[in-house]
């Protein structure tokens, strides 16, 4: 019986073959997809352990002192160039026995340093003044792989000499570096939160998955109609319900073995393609993104065993007797109550906006329910709005081709929402994601753009990081090429406040002081109330500020302060004109005068490195919602094609009696695109709802406009999967055909 | 009416037609008679302009229109010609009312007056009180009377019916044949059945045989 299975399956005819291939297909790009899921999950674990030894001198582990050991001085810092964060360790050894971190031979002595791989690169065609000057000495090697959390990462390790570094403050001795899991250290900072990356692939994995699981079902339906004739053909001639499951499960098997191998084939090709996403604010090694033996192990073996289920559920369905195919249901109508979740998810969402939950454990509940009975409500709505909206155009339709297609969509709702509703989940997911996280970055950034946020750098000298006695550097010390630079408008030195002043965030005096001839120099900054001298400013002339304040508008509070030029140097801020080369000569140059200060950066610049992540896993969302998008296409695609075999004779008939093509094409187009293009309207309302409800709730945002890189990639994802029913349009001719008419 | 002179047209390696003549009068039942596989269905397709012949010619109204191209050869059978086929010619989704308005419809008639003038057939040909089922729910005889009404409703020229009692029992068929013979009379429309059924033949005017691919006999009843 099996081998009888398996020649179906391979010599099944033409139709059987292309129900073999579409399956395949589906089962491969389903394969393919988890199998990146799991990868990513894995590599997300290997790049943490790479970011392990930059919390060397954080974690307490590593400064215990050992016996047999020579500490070596360790001060971690983050640079920028050009957007791109730069990592900086310098190091002194205290004796030949000191820690070494992977990567590199020894620790490199002053005057020397390692570099990484794309560090290297950018020293050889960027010029010295822009970066290679922040290092002092020279490039003694290339830091290897071992110590790269990722092949485009920055990182720097400069030697110094150990008396240079004891008196920083912020420098450690460190007895050990760091190798394991950063996630697993209280007090790493640098690393990655590998419970959020796994849950977020996990979302992504499932918003993906979901559509290519009804693509595999809609397919395995695919001229069932035919497939099922023939299993009553063989019960006829004697064959047991029995062996027609086993015949079933058999070609079934066949299809989700050839797509579970070709799924791998799909995986490995993506491999290095994957590995340019960069997820988790980085691109990967296309080598760390690896299966483990369980991984390949329960793929190979679930997806094959998944599909022989499936077909077995599949044939439940119908029964067949040697007397041919009954259904056990004819679909009834979908009716109003479907509505009911998803109405009771909003009012849920609605009902917490001013009243939010006091815990983090009630907050989660209630947002999560609440989406949850959105998305399942959706899901469950979406027959009936299929129905509704079908009997509406079949009731107005003046041309046949919207009366036909409306019709058809009215008779079985279910059938045409299958194919569509795995779009559903892809875009009410990612759009309430987007809608969220857009709103929040935009809530949470404060005009940047070409405004003094972005285009002034502050050098600042916290008298707390100072080394024990040491004094700031002078006015004297700025070094005197600095106003010189192409591109620098106006260098503005800040000045110690008093420390008594609150300063928080509601207090507009912050902890340094300008005088106002000064900051009318620079416009952007702020201004000085009438008659003042002197006001007090944050270190970076703009401070903490409410969004929609605007740099200019602030008016700093007057301060009584008259010896100003005799106070310390609180920062310096240079104003360019927002060129990267302006920007990063600035940075190299102020790193010259304060080699060991924290590097200069802009407000811009700060807030880039807190929503990085938040703007990574929008970047996701993008591309679930662009693949999610032709994936649902191939659904629609599928049922297409099974819609025209079901009509092949009325629809050839119509074509002998002069009807035109055009007609018909307009019938199947509709048929596909009106459930596509209402769904995918509901579903985004529906996530741009639930985001608004969550943000009103929780944070007391409004819901900000989607960016246009989102409606991009949702109008790209469209057309997408309407080029994709396209496609099948010239099949309709073939099917068709005058022959099929004939009588036999 | 229709004319076909010495049409000829092979499917592959199979001819299926070996230089068929035959002529239609205006306002004349004609019967296409012989056995399975012929040549009848093909010959019919060749006087509506469905396929076109290899060699031979074919006239509607004294011009040719198996030099047309495929637009206006469908323009015509739209315009000019109604269609009987054996069995399955219905939409499934609509109606039988909207089935038989579906040939005004895309002929631009608004649907209202579409739908009222459809429903006139159905009185006409015994369907009354059938105007909102579909296709599944109608017996054989009734769904090849509704095809007859679509076939009708825009009143063409001429109306080719390929076995249009092919699949129904001899008392339906003739109910069908009847009905479709004394519509076509009343509107004067020219009618050319193909049918291997003697029974089927006795109704028209005229009636030849088709046996090998050529119209062999004419024979007057
Ligand atoms: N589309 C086709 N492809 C190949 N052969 C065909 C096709 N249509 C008809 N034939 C062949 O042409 C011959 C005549 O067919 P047809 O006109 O359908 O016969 P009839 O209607 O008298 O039964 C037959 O031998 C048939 O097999
Ligand atoms: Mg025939």
């Amino acid at each position: 019986m099996i081998g009888l299975g398996l020649r179906l399956a391979v010599a099944g005819g033409r139709e059987a073959a292309a129900r073999l291939v579409v399956v395949a297909a589906a089962v491969a790009l389903g394969t393919g997809l988890l199998l990146a899921t799991l990868a990513g999950i894995n590599a997300t674990k290997t790049q943490n352990l790479r970011y392990a030894w930059l919390n060397t001198g954080i974690a307490e582990y590593t400064t215990t002192p050992r016996a047999g050991v020579d500490p070596a001085w360790w001060l971690i810092r983050g640079d920028r160039f050009r957007g791109q964060e730069l990592g900086r360790i310098d190091v002194a050894a205290t004796g030949p026995a000191a820690p070494v971190p992977a990567g590199i031979p020894a620790l490199p002595g002053p005057g020397e340093f390692y570099a990484s791989p794309a560090l290297h690169d950018l020293l050889r065609t960027v010029p010295a003044d822009e970066l290679g000057d922040r290092f002092p000495g020279r490039e003694v090697g290339v830091i290897g792989d071992a110590a790269l959390p990722s092949p485009d990462s920055l990182l720097v390790v400069v030697g110094q000499s150990p008396e240079t570094l004891a008196t920083q403050p912020f420098a450690q001795q460190v007895t050990a570096v760091l190798t394991t899991d950063p996630a697993g250290c209280m007090r790493c900072i640098i690393g990655l939160d590998n419970t959020m990356f796994t849950v977020s692939l996990s979302v992504i994995a499932a918003a993906l998955i979901f559509p290519v699981l009804i693509f595999i079902g809609t397919a395995t339906r695919l001229s069932a109609a035919r497939r099922e004739q023939r299993f009553a053909a063989m019960r006829l001639v004697g064959a047991t319900p029995r062996q027609i499951t086993v015949l079933a499960t058999v070609e079934s098997t066949v299809a989700a073995v050839a797509g579970t191998l070709l799924g791998f084939g799909v995986f490995f090709a993506a491999r290095p393609g994957l590995a340019e996403i960069p997820f988790t604010g980085a691109t990967f090694f296309p080598s760390d993104l690896v299966l483990t033996a369980v991984n390949v192990a329960a793929v190979a073996v679930g997806i094959p065993l998944g599909a022989a289920v499936a077909a077995r559920l599949a044939l439940r369905r119908v029964r067949i007797s040697p007397l041919g195919v009954t259904r056990r249901a004819t679909p009834k109508p979908p009716r109003a109550w479907r509505l009911i979740p998803l109405v009771a998810g909003v009012a849920e969402l609605a009902y917490f906006v001013g009243r939010r939950p006091e815990t983090t454990d009630g907050q989660t509940a209630a947002y999560l329910i609440g989406a949850v009975l959105m998305l399942a409500g959706l899901v469950l709505a979406g027959p009936w709005l299929t129905m509704r909206v079908a009997r509406l155009v079949a009731d107005r339709a003046q041309r046949p081709a919207a009366l036909i297609a409306g019709r058809r969509l009215a008779d079985d709702p279910m059938a045409a929402f299958r194919a569509v509703s795995g779009l559903v989940v892809a875009l009410f997911v990612m759009t309430a994601a987007s809608g969220a996280i857009t709103s929040f970055v935009a809530e949470r950034a404060r005009p940047a753009g070409d405004s003094v946020a972005a285009t002034s750098l502050t050098q600042a000298f916290w008298p707390e990081r100072l080394a024990e006695g040491a004094e700031p550097p002078t006015v004297a010390d700025i070094p005197a090429g600095l106003s010189a630079v192409p591109g620098v408008q106006a260098v503005l030195t800040v000045r110690e406040n008093d420390r008594q002043v609150a300063q928080n965030m509601a207090d507009p005096s912050g902890p340094g002081l300008i005088s106002c001839a000064d900051l009318a120099r620079a416009p952007g900054f702020g201004s000085c109330p009438p008659g003042a001298q002197v006001v007090s400013v944050w270190q970076d002339l703009i401070g903490p500020r409410d969004p929609g304040v605007t740099p200019a508008e602030t008016i700093w509070p007057a301060s009584t302060v008259t010896d100003l030029d005799s106070r310390r140097l609180l920062s310096v801020v240079v104003q360019t004109d927002g060129s990267d080369a302006a920007k990063e000569r600035v940075r190299t140059l102020l790193a010259t005068m304060d080699p060991f200060g924290e590097p200069p950066a802009s407000d811009a610049e700060h807030q880039a490195s807190s929503t990085l992540t938040l703007v990574q896993f929008q970047r996701l969302a993008d591309v679930v919602i662009l693949a999610s998008l032709p994936i649902a296409g191939c659904s629609l695609a599928v049922s297409v094609i099974a819609g025209l075999t079901d009509r092949k004779r009325p629809f050839s008939v119509l074509r002998l009696t002069g009807v035109r093509i055009r007609m018909l094409r307009s019938v199947v187009g509709l048929e596909t695109a009106v459930p596509l293009l209402v769904v995918a309207a509901v579903a985004i309302g529906a996530g741009l709802l639930a985001a608004s409800l969550f943000l009103r709730a929780q944070l007391d945002y409004p819901l900000h406009g989607l960016g246009a890189g989102y409606y991009a990639m949702v109008g790209g994802g469209l057309v997408a999967s309407l080029g994709i029913i396209a496609a099948t349009l010239p099949l309709l001719r073939r099917i068709t055909g005058p022959e099929t008419a004939r009588n036999e | 009416m229709i004319e076909a002179r010495d049409v000829k047209l092979s499917f592959g390696e199979t001819p299926a037609l070996r230089g068929a003549t035959l002529a239609v009068a205006e306002g004349e039942i004609l019967a296409v008679m012989g056995p399975s596989g012929s040549g009848k269905s093909t010959l019919l397709h060749c006087l509506a302009g469905i396929l076109v012949p290899d060699a031979g010619e074919v006239q509607f109204a004294g011009q040719r229109i198996d030099t047309l191209d495929e637009g206006a050869r469908s323009a015509l059978r739209r315009d000019r010609f109604g269609f009987v086929f054996q069995f399955g010619q219905l939409v499934p989704e609509l109606t039988a009312v909207e089935n038989v308005a579906l040939p005004l419809l895309l002929a631009g008639t608004k649907r209202r007056a579409a739908v009222a003038e459809a429903s006139a057939w159905f009185d006409r040909l015994d369907l009354d009180g059938l105007q909102q089922r579909r296709s599944g729910e109608l017996s054989g005889g009734q769904a090849q009377r509704v095809a007859l009404a679509r076939g009708l409703v825009s009143r063409p020229k001429v109306l080719f019916a390929d076995e249009p009692t092919g699949s129904l029992d001899s008392l339906t068929g003739e109910h069908v044949m009847d009905l479709l013979v004394s519509s076509a009379r009343e509107q004067g429309t020219t009618v050319v059945v193909v049918t291997h059924e003697a029974r089927v033949a006795a109704y028209a005017d005229r009636e030849v045989i088709v046996r090998d691919g050529k119209v062999t006999t004419a024979v007057l009843t």
